[in-house]
């Protein structure tokens, strides 16, 4: 009795669509796992013998690695941007943003073409100056090259995180510790990194869901990984259960690092203590320490988006008038049309789950706002194949419907746009989320209550209040979701509908057909688009009150 | 009131995103939820294609048999093993006409899985010789390519070239150049050894390629042959079309690397040259069968056969076809004499047994 009173306290069309939505979700992952209790097979064994010691260990070098340089380079960064003024200050505090508008996938292309044998460097090394060079040196298909690509696409995660945290939040900390005459060094370690723990944790967990889920650039190294295995089990050998059994382990490896993203983040929570809050002030730098700063910031810079860019140029210059036609722009609008539309529905549907889970202090929403991460933390190519299951057996449920009609039976959810659509929800709901529940965060119920109390309905409220106040959050989910959906591939691969492709598809057929120079037109832009989104997401960022 | 009216607003958008979505879709031309009587009128003329592959030729190709015939040629470009489940998902529901790949292995999966049926052609078996199609004729080869070793004319004198397993001889240790076993090339090659040698044999032959690996495999097909010339190794094993298309490119230093190599096809006293095929078969829940078959047709017609084979540098299987120029520079070579169909038959002991002898 008290349960189901409990539930019905809890009850209002807010916790209907939750429910709705949650359970949509959640769907196509149940359709996949329930095979994950079937007993072993014959592959299974095969696969345990001679290749799970080996994809353990490579995904986990891989993740590890990836997340300290990611650290080490996105937390310098954040913490030199944000207390030192150097040249280009301006510059800088976003294009050190830009290189995630580089899909790793696409990075990787781009650098194994610059380092090769035929690559720009080595080429003019010895047509130029006669010198041939040991390939070792240039050789990138390897587990350090994969860290190094993901490093340097993916940092920008923590940096912006750690950024926005320090600008925001920690001025009085530091200026306190400068004051009471402790140099920059003792600063960022006795200060900057104890406070800026919890954001720190935030951004490195985003790269390392990345580096597990990662498909592009591991088969492209000829790395085998959990992913790469997961894709051989289920459509190399044909056993959906070793696969599904490998995704359940990715599964298990995964949900061990969330936890333990909680424990570390422990309960410390900083948030505003007074509705003031300064911005850090960035100090003039002088001397060979500007130099110094001023030539990371130019490194990492020309190394994580410059270099490749220029690259992709000349590619473009290279093959732009074979690539370019009219069926070309038909690939800009798809993808940008589905970009959007799926961004649009996670925003709202981010919305609803995120404002409910705060609200209601019941169990109940916090179940939701888990449910809305599982997404991300399960492989692209599994979520297509859920979904898939799900939208076909839909089909089948409305053949009897056509029939009824006096039509010939035949599928009409699963070929369409909106399975796609659909997956993409799936898979980055969690993105929107959590921006909008940062969003929510910030502002605490305070208002909300304030609201409620003068009389306005959760519903009201929401619309006149709560959604004003996290404008921000909802702009920068926005663009994060779309730059993720417009970079997407292996679950468009595997879902899309007839004479449907997008750039990111396309890129991915020119460059498994070995011709990564027809590839760069469409990776151009993709990069553009995505680059102009995060240009955006920094004027808004900017903008937020601080 | 207002909560009422929000549920229905949000529901109202999810489908308005819906409805967009599927308008989107139409003007795709890919249409299945139009009124009936568009249906009628498309069904008519159109063909579904799942395809593996994605030159650019294809759709050229495409393209010219929609003018001549009216028929409209619909696409899903994916890759093999996934489209091959979405197949087999879709089940007697699918859409799709026709399974068009690049791996002769794969098309028998299909087959195995129960995904294509009989097509009873004589255009097709007169166009296409007996070992490149299916003993059902479920598939079709269009097109075909050699799996060859390439090597430095400089460093290696074509004498001390014979044969794959001489390959695994201690005098080669270091000097291999080879991709990876998740290559489907790779794994059809040792399926064939698997057939013509016996799966202890097979095991032998990729434990000593193994052995004699001049690094640990990585990238495609072209970057084997960059190795050479790079020092890396020796020899590299490598498909026919992509030291084509090297000779071709339009990066003067892949065309300066392609140059100094020649083209060895091994196995020539004994049991001929690996070849593989592009191909293609009728789905067993093919809606527009009439159609397919005529596109399998014209794709296997002699004057199709010239343009689609020359593009990407491949042989063609019509032998009423000369190969282009540059495959006839390369000369003729004994083939594997091997019907296709056991490719995919040993596939799964070829995975197998690379993994077993830890070819990366």
């Amino acid at each position: 009795m008290y349960l189901i009173r409990k539930i019905r306290s809890q009850f209002n069309s807010w916790a209907l669509l939750s429910v709705i939505f949650s359970i949509l979700i959640l769907l196509p992952a149940l359709l996949i796992m329930v095979q994950l209790f079937a007993g072993s097979n014959e592959n299974w064994e095969h696969i345990k013998e001679f290749m799970l010691k080996n994809y353990i260990v490579n995904s986990v070098t891989l993740v590890s690695f990836t997340g300290l340089f990611t650290v080490l380079i996105g937390v310098s960064a954040a913490w030199l941007i944000s207390a030192y003024k150097v040249p280009m200050h301006r510059f800088f505090k976003w294009g050190l943003i830009l290189p995630l508008a580089i899909p790793p996938y696409i990075g990787a292309y781009t650098y194994h073409g610059i380092l090769n044998y035929t690559g720009v460097i080595q080429t003019t090394l010895r047509n130029q100056f006669g010198i041939k060079v040991d390939q070792k040196f240039f050789d990138i298909m390897n587990i350090p090259g994969a860290v190094f690509i993901f490093t340097m696409f993916l940092y920008p995660y923590v940096y912006i995180i750690t950024r926005s945290f320090l600008e925001n939040q920690s001025s009085s900390l530091i200026e306190n510790a400068r004051l009471l005459g402790k140099g920059s060094f003792m600063t960022f370690t006795q200060v900057v990194l104890p406070v800026s723990r919890a954001a720190i944790v935030g951004g490195v967990s985003l790269v390392i869901l990345e580096v597990f889920n990662d498909y592009g650039v591991v088969k492209y190294f000829g790395i085998q990984t959990f992913s790469t295995a997961i894709f051989q089990a289920w459509f190399g050998m044909g056993d959906i259960y070793s696969a599904i059994k490998l995704a359940g382990t990715l599964m298990l490896i995964v949900v061990l690092i969330l936890i333990l993203e909680k424990v570390i983040r422990g309960r410390k929570q900083y948030s505003y203590s007074t509705s003031k809050v300064r911005p850090l002030q960035p100090k003039e730098l002088k001397g060979w320490k500007k130099f110094a700063v001023l030539s990371f910031f130019i490194s990492l810079f020309a190394l994580a988006f410059g270099i490749p860019f220029i690259q992709l140029i000349h590619w473009v210059y290279m093959t732009y008038d074979v690539i370019l036609n009219t069926a070309f722009v038909d690939l800009i609008w798809n993808s940008i049309f589905v970009a959007a539309i799926g961004s649009v529905i996670i925003i709202i549907v981010a919305l609803i789950i995120a404002n409910f889970s705060r609200l209601s202090k019941g169990w109940m929403g916090k179940l939701f706002s888990k449910i809305t991460v599982l997404g991300y933390s399960i492989p692209g190519a599994v979520i297509a194949i859920g979904v898939l299951t799900l939208f076909l057996s839909l089909d089948e449920k409305v053949f009897t419907v056509y029939e009824w009609l006096g039509l010939e039976p035949t599928l009409v959810l699963s070929l369409s746009i909106s399975m796609l659509i659909f997956a993409y929800v799936v898979r980055f709901l969690a993105v929107g989320f959590n921006s909008i529940e940062s969003g929510f965060d910030k502002v605490g119920t305070v208002f909300t209550e304030a609201s409620r109390t003068l009389g306005m309905s959760v519903t009201k409220t929401f619309f006149k209040v709560d959604i004003k106040m996290i404008k921000g959050a909802i702009a920068g989910g926005f663009i994060l979701v779309f730059v993720d959906i417009l970079k997407e591939l292996p679950l468009t691969l595997i879902l899309q509908p007839f004479n449907f492709y997008t750039l990111a598809t396309k890129t991915f057929q020119y460059a498994s057909d070995e011709r990564i120079h027809e590839a760069s037109v469409s990776s151009m832009v993709i990069i553009c688009i995505s680059a102009l989104s995060i240009f955006f997401l920094h004027r808004v960022l900017e903008k937020e009150p601080k | 009131m207002f909560k009422k009216n929000i549920f229905t607003a949000v529901v109202m958008v999810l489908l308005a995103a819906l409805v967009l979505a599927g308008c989107g879709k139409s003007n795709e031309g890919a249409s299945s939820s139009d009124n009936d009587a568009k249906k009628e009128e498309k069904k008519s003329g159109e063909v579904n294609l799942y395809t593996s592959r994605h030159y650019d030729v294809d759709d050229k190709i495409f393209a010219d048999f929609t003018k001549e015939t009216g028929i409209k040629v619909n696409l899903i470009k994916g890759e093999e093993d996934e489209l091959i489940e979405r197949l087999s998902r879709e089940g007697k529901a699918t859409k799709g006409d026709l399974f068009f790949t690049s791996d002769a292995g794969r098309l028998h999966w299909a087959k195995d899985k129960d995904l294509l049926q009989s097509v009873e052609s004589d255009t097709l078996n007169n166009n296409i010789p007996e070992n490149l199609r299916d003993k059902d004729n479920q598939w079709f080869g269009l097109t075909k390519r050699a799996r060859v070793i390439v090597f430095d004319k400089k460093k290696v004198d074509e004498s001390e070239l014979s044969t794959y397993e001489a390959l695994t001889e201690d005098k080669w240790k270091g000097k291999v150049l080879i991709r990876s076993s998740e290559n489907i090339y790779n794994q059809s090659l040792v399926s064939s050894f698997v057939s013509l040698n016996g799966k202890d044999e097979a095991k032998k032959w990729a434990e000593g390629i193994v052995n004699n690996m001049a690094r640990d495999p990585q990238g495609g097909d072209r970057d084997q042959a960059k190795g050479i010339v790079a020092g890396e190794g020796d020899v590299a094993i490598m498909n026919s079309y992509y030291f084509g298309q090297m000779l071709n490119s339009e990066d003067p230093e892949e065309v300066k690397v392609a140059k100094q190599l020649s083209v060895f096809f091994p196995n020539q006293e004994t049991t001929g040259t690996h070849i593989n095929i592009s191909g293609i078969g009728v789905t067993k829940h093919a809606k527009n069968k009439e159609n397919a078959i005529k596109l399998m047709e014209y794709l296997s017609s002699p004057e199709v056969q010239k343009v689609f084979a020359e593009a990407n540098y491949e042989y063609p299987v019509n032998k009423e076809v000369e190969p282009s120029e540059l495959l006839r520079s390369w000369g003729k070579f004994k083939e594997q004499d091997l019907n296709l169909s056991e490719l995919g038959e040993n596939n799964a002991d070829a995975v197998k047994i690379m993994n077993e002898v830890s070819w990366k």
